[in-house]
């Protein structure tokens, strides 16, 4: 539990992030990449990924198409946009900030 | 994506729940995939990944919501929702749709016209800033709006820098030729203008010039002509080469000079104008120095900051002035009250937004009336739906405790219910929208007469655009509105179990059906009034036969229509000829002339000293006919001889006179022998009484006849009075044939069927009856159809209380009765209401009315029985099917 909920509002910030550096990436992908990259240690609420994502794209951070798989199946595959990648540098400096803080009470606590 | 994409969403969402799917089923799939690859077996895979990707119901839900408006999905929804529950029951909603539709079109087409003759200002600049001037006499107390020539000019001088005024004749048809069209005789419409007329009403050329106020200088100077914008394209195809084209009226030469810019048909709603000459052009020049001779109207345009009230006291100084020279010529015997009176003369400036109009005159109360009706059959069309509204949410009243039990919000059953409404109404409009345009037009065509069709602009704008949406907002409030506001505050306790108590809601109803009774009744009331006038009407004897005669003027070739000539002996015993010869035309019964028609519009006024009486008591109608007259037109003749041909001597001195007339002045005696004088012509000249002819009306269905006397024909001047055998239209060419090859100058004129002018003087009253037997039977429909809904409804509610009922050995009769009781309280309630209304309403109705008064017999019992009959043939098959009702079978169902 306590794994997930350190995700909930750093999701989208992941989200972008990975699209910023790996390009297109369906659902799945995204959710594989996260869990790849920190060493399984963020597991992703996958209820709440798909939700995230349909917002994201609504608010015109990341923008989606239909593509075929290597396995030539049809997955709706996700890519940052212009508008997202501003996002992603807000959303870095404030996660930077927080952690920062978080950080500094740690060490004089 | 934009809120644009979400709106197209919002209309598609199976396709994005498709998609949503999709998504979701790939990811599924490819974790599971994942699974078995690193051993796991397929089953348990399948499981792992749904587990770990939760509830995908609810994961749909929440990107649902991101991806589309919410609220804009659920209304459609809603809507969804409502239509397929109005086409469950198709013939509920039919009927409603048609009811509705009816009312809204019929208000709609009362709007449209109401709009387009009395509401909508002239297409001309700042139309606020226009004024027409009216003068008013105490002796004769209307506002008359025609005016002299000489007062007009001291007027436009006197306000001259404030107020530009300018002058219009009364538009009439007129024979013109066109140069180049080979000499054939057209009417066109045309009106006499002031020079600045056209350009102070801020119209612009839309080729060549307008008229100007050089144009407006010295009497017969200036032969130019302005066409309208119409009429250059319907008669010209709107060629330019128009411009310089010259026609003749009579025997006057005009030129085309110019044509005014599109939309301008002229000043007076319902009454087109083809084309202006100037004043200066008037037929008989000596009226523009003719301080007796009204025949113009006076209109104005106020300059920038001067109002209306600013330049009456100059004008009415202007006015004093003019009354008190035209005083000084009274006779000297003129009693004194009758000066001062003639002094106390005032002039009114008046707004004309709208320009003059004596349609508006004859219409604006008829067409409030229509109006006002058309609303009452959209109130009782309202309540009809929202009793089937109320019926409807109590019989689905379960199905609202249920949804209100398992959580859904008021506001949403609200929305639900009034969405339903929407819909309906939405419906209704675009047929009501169809409905008026096909019934406003034809209205028109109701207004015109056989001499002066009527024109309105109809076309649709968003004044009536306005309008619509608004009736059918309206109508959505009233009749959804409150019956939704009950079904959604249903309480889920009481409702679900089972047979709750719903007598509140009954008496929704029953009052719903009271107020529709009532509004039913007034329109049978109003309409009954209007039909029992118009049936008066039509049962008027006139005094003369009206089929088969038909009217054919005599007009003059020679330049100058008034010359003297035709008033001599010799002209009066050509005329005589003239009747001579059309009596020879096959087809032709008999034949007279007459210097005007009855009905025609024209009048002889004159003033007789009879002996014995004082003067000043003497004012009565002559009428100059020829021999044979009487007989032509089926006048009774009562008493002593008629007119003969030896009559007509150098000064005639016979007379006929008709029963008012003898009434009047010889009461109690016989007038046959008596002698009288005419007070302003052949003073000293006796007429001998020859005979007593039967009372004849004038001019006007409704008038009675005046004092009338018959006389020898004065001249070759007038109208042919025809009576055929068989289809007039086949004997005319003939007659006409006959009176061109008459020689002596003169040919023949307009044609008219002396029923056709009867017939156009009751033209308002016609439309009248015509649209309230219309409404009286739309009304009377609609109530019908309520009354039944609301009683099967009854029926069907209490099928087991019936039962119980007689099971324990009620008789049919007395379940009949029960079944009725309550909807004939409310039908009593409804009648009474209704009478309390009817009388508010007419008030207004009572001044168009003839010979019939609000509140006599037949007007009461008339709407009162035609109700009470539509009520029972509404009330007899729920009543039946009560009456039938099997207690066992009644009872099993529970």
């Amino acid at each position: 539990m306590a794994r997930q909920d350190a995700l909930q509002g750093s999701l989208p910030l992941l989200v972008l992030k990975i699209l910023a550096r790996r390009g297109p990436l369906h659902g799945y992908g995204i959710a594989v990449q996260i869990e790849a990259m920190s060493e399984d240690i963020l597991r992703v609420e996958e209820g709440s990924l798909y939700p995230a994502l349909h917002r994201m794209e609504e608010a015109g951070w990341i923008k989606a198409k239909w593509a075929t798989t290597p396995s030539n199946r049809r997955a709706r595959a996700y890519d940052i946009t212009a508008a997202g990648r501003k996002q992603l540098e807000g959303e870095l400096i404030r996660w930077r900030s927080i952690t920062a803080a978080v950080d500094a009470v740690l060490e004089q606590a | 994506m934009s809120w644009l994409s979400r709106l197209t969403n919002a209309f598609r969402p199976d396709r994005l729940d498709d998609e949503l799917e999709e998504e979701l089923r790939f990811h599924l799939e490819a974790r599971a995939e994942e699974a078995v690859h690193r051993g796991a077996n397929p089953q348990d895979a399948a499981v792992e990944a749904r587990l770990r990707l939760g509830n995908p119901l609810h994961t749909r839900e929440t990107s649902r919501d991101a991806k589309l408006l919410p609220w804009l999905e659920s209304l459609l929804r809603d809507a969804r929702f409502g239509f397929r529950m109005l086409r469950k029951d198709s013939a509920v909603t039919a009927a409603a749709l048609a009811s509705l539709a009816l009312a809204i079109g019929a208000s709609l087409a009362a709007f449209a016209l109401v709009d387009a003759l009395l509401l909508r200002p002239l297409p001309v600049y700042q139309p606020e800033r226009l004024v027409q001037l009216s003068t008013w006499d105490e002796r004769d107390p209307h506002e008359n709006y025609t005016f002299n020539y000489p007062l007009f000019e001291r007027c436009r001088q006197a306000t001259r820098g404030q107020l530009e005024l300018f002058g219009m004749s009364n538009q009439s048809p007129e024979a013109v030729v066109f140069a180049k069209s080979g000499g054939v005789q057209e009417k066109v419409r045309l009106q006499y203008a002031s020079g600045n007329a056209l350009t102070s009403l801020g119209i612009r050329p839309a080729l060549g010039r307008l008229l100007n106020p050089s144009d407006d200088l010295r009497p017969g100077a200036h032969p130019v002509a302005v066409l309208s914008y119409d009429f250059w394209m319907r008669r010209f195809g709107g060629d330019p080469a128009v411009l310089g084209r010259w026609f003749s009226n009579g025997a006057k030469q005009f030129q085309i000079v110019g044509v005014t810019a599109k939309g301008f048909t002229g000043i007076e709603p319902g009454k087109d104008t083809d084309l202006w000459v100037p004043t200066m052009m008037w037929s008989v020049p000596e009226d523009l120095s003719d301080a007796g001779s009204y025949w113009f109207i006076v209109l104005g345009r106020l300059k920038p900051g001067v109002t209306a009230e600013a330049v009456r006291p100059i004008l009415q100084g202007v006015y004093a002035n003019f009354l008190r020279e035209q005083a000084a010529g009274f006779r000297a015997d003129e009693s004194r009250a009758v000066v001062d009176s003639f002094l106390h003369g005032s002039l009114h400036v008046l707004p004309a937004p709208n320009g003059p109009s004596r349609l508006r005159e004859t219409f604006a109360r008829p067409l409030w009336i229509l109006a006002a009706v058309a609303g009452l059959l959209l109130l009782i069309a309202c309540s009809n739906l929202a009793n089937l509204f109320t019926a409807r949410a109590l019989a689905r009243e379960r199905e609202m405790a249920l949804r209100i039990s398992i959580g859904a919000g008021r506001g949403r059953l609200l929305r639900q219910l009034l969405v339903e409404g929407l819909l309906l109404a939405g419906a209704a409009s675009v047929l009501a929208a169809m409905f008026a345009a096909v019934a406003a037009p034809s209205l028109v065509g109701l207004l015109s007469t056989s001499d002066s069709p009527a024109y309105l602009d109809l076309h649709p704008d968003w004044r009536m655009l306005t309008f619509l949406l608004l009736a059918c907002t309206a109508a959505t409030l009233l009749f959804a509105l409150l019956p939704a506001l009950r079904a959604s505050g249903v309480s889920p306790h009481e409702a679900l179990k089972s047979g709750g108590k719903q007598s509140v809601r009954s008496s929704a109803l029953r009052s719903m059906l009271a107020a529709q009774i009532a509004f039913s009744f007034v329109v049978l009331f109003v309409a009954g009034l209007l039909l029992l006038s118009f049936r008066q009407l039509t049962h008027v004897n006139l005094g003369f036969r009206k089929s088969g005669v038909v009217l054919i003027g005599v007009e003059t070739t020679d330049p100058n229509p008034f010359a003297k000539i035709y008033y001599t002996p010799a002209a009066r015993l050509t005329a005589l000829q003239l009747v001579d010869r059309v009596r020879e035309v096959p087809g032709v019964r008999n034949a007279a002339m007459c210097e005007f028609g009855f009905f025609s519009g024209s009048l002889m006024g004159e003033n007789v000293r009879i002996p014995g009486r004082a003067p000043g008591d003497g004012g009565i109608y002559g009428v100059p006919v020829s021999p044979g007259f009487l007989e032509t037109t089926g006048v009774r003749l009562l008493e002593g001889r008629t007119l003969a041909p030896s009559d007509f001597t150098p000064t005639p001195s016979v007379v006929l006179v008709n029963q008012t007339f003898a009434r009047r002045y010889y009461p109690g005696e016989d007038p046959v022998g008596k002698r009288f004088a005419f007070a302003e012509r052949d003073r000293d000249l006796p007429q001998d009484i020859i005979g007593v002819v039967q009372d004849v009306r004038l001019q006007s269905v409704r008038q009675p006849a005046p004092p009338t006397v018959f006389v020898p024909l004065r001249g070759l001047n007038g109208t042919l009075a025809v009576r055929v055998d068989g289809d007039p239209w086949k004997v005319v060419p003939l007659v006409r044939r006959q009176i061109n090859a008459f020689g002596h100058s003169v040919r023949a004129g307009d044609v008219t069927l002396q029923s056709a002018l009867v017939d156009d003087d009751l033209v308002r009253e016609r439309l009248l009856a015509l649209l309230a037997g219309f409404f009286a039977l739309a009304a009377l429909a609609l109530a019908g159809v309520g009354l039944y809904g609301v009683l099967s409804y009854s029926v069907v509610r209490r099928t087991k209380e019936i039962g119980i009922r007689m099971a324990l050995g009620a008789r049919q009769s007395s379940v009949v009765r029960l079944v009725v009781r309550e909807i004939a309280a409310a039908a009593g309630i409804g009648i009474a209401a209704g009478l309390v209304l009817g009388r508010l309403l007419a008030r207004p109705v009572e001044s168009l009315l003839y010979e019939v008064k609000a509140g006599d017999f037949w007007s009461l019992a008339l709407p009162l029985t035609l109700l009470l009959a539509a009520a029972a043939l509404a009330a007899f098959r729920p009543a039946y099917r009560a009456a039938k009702v099997e207690p066992a079978v009644a009872l099993r169902n529970e």
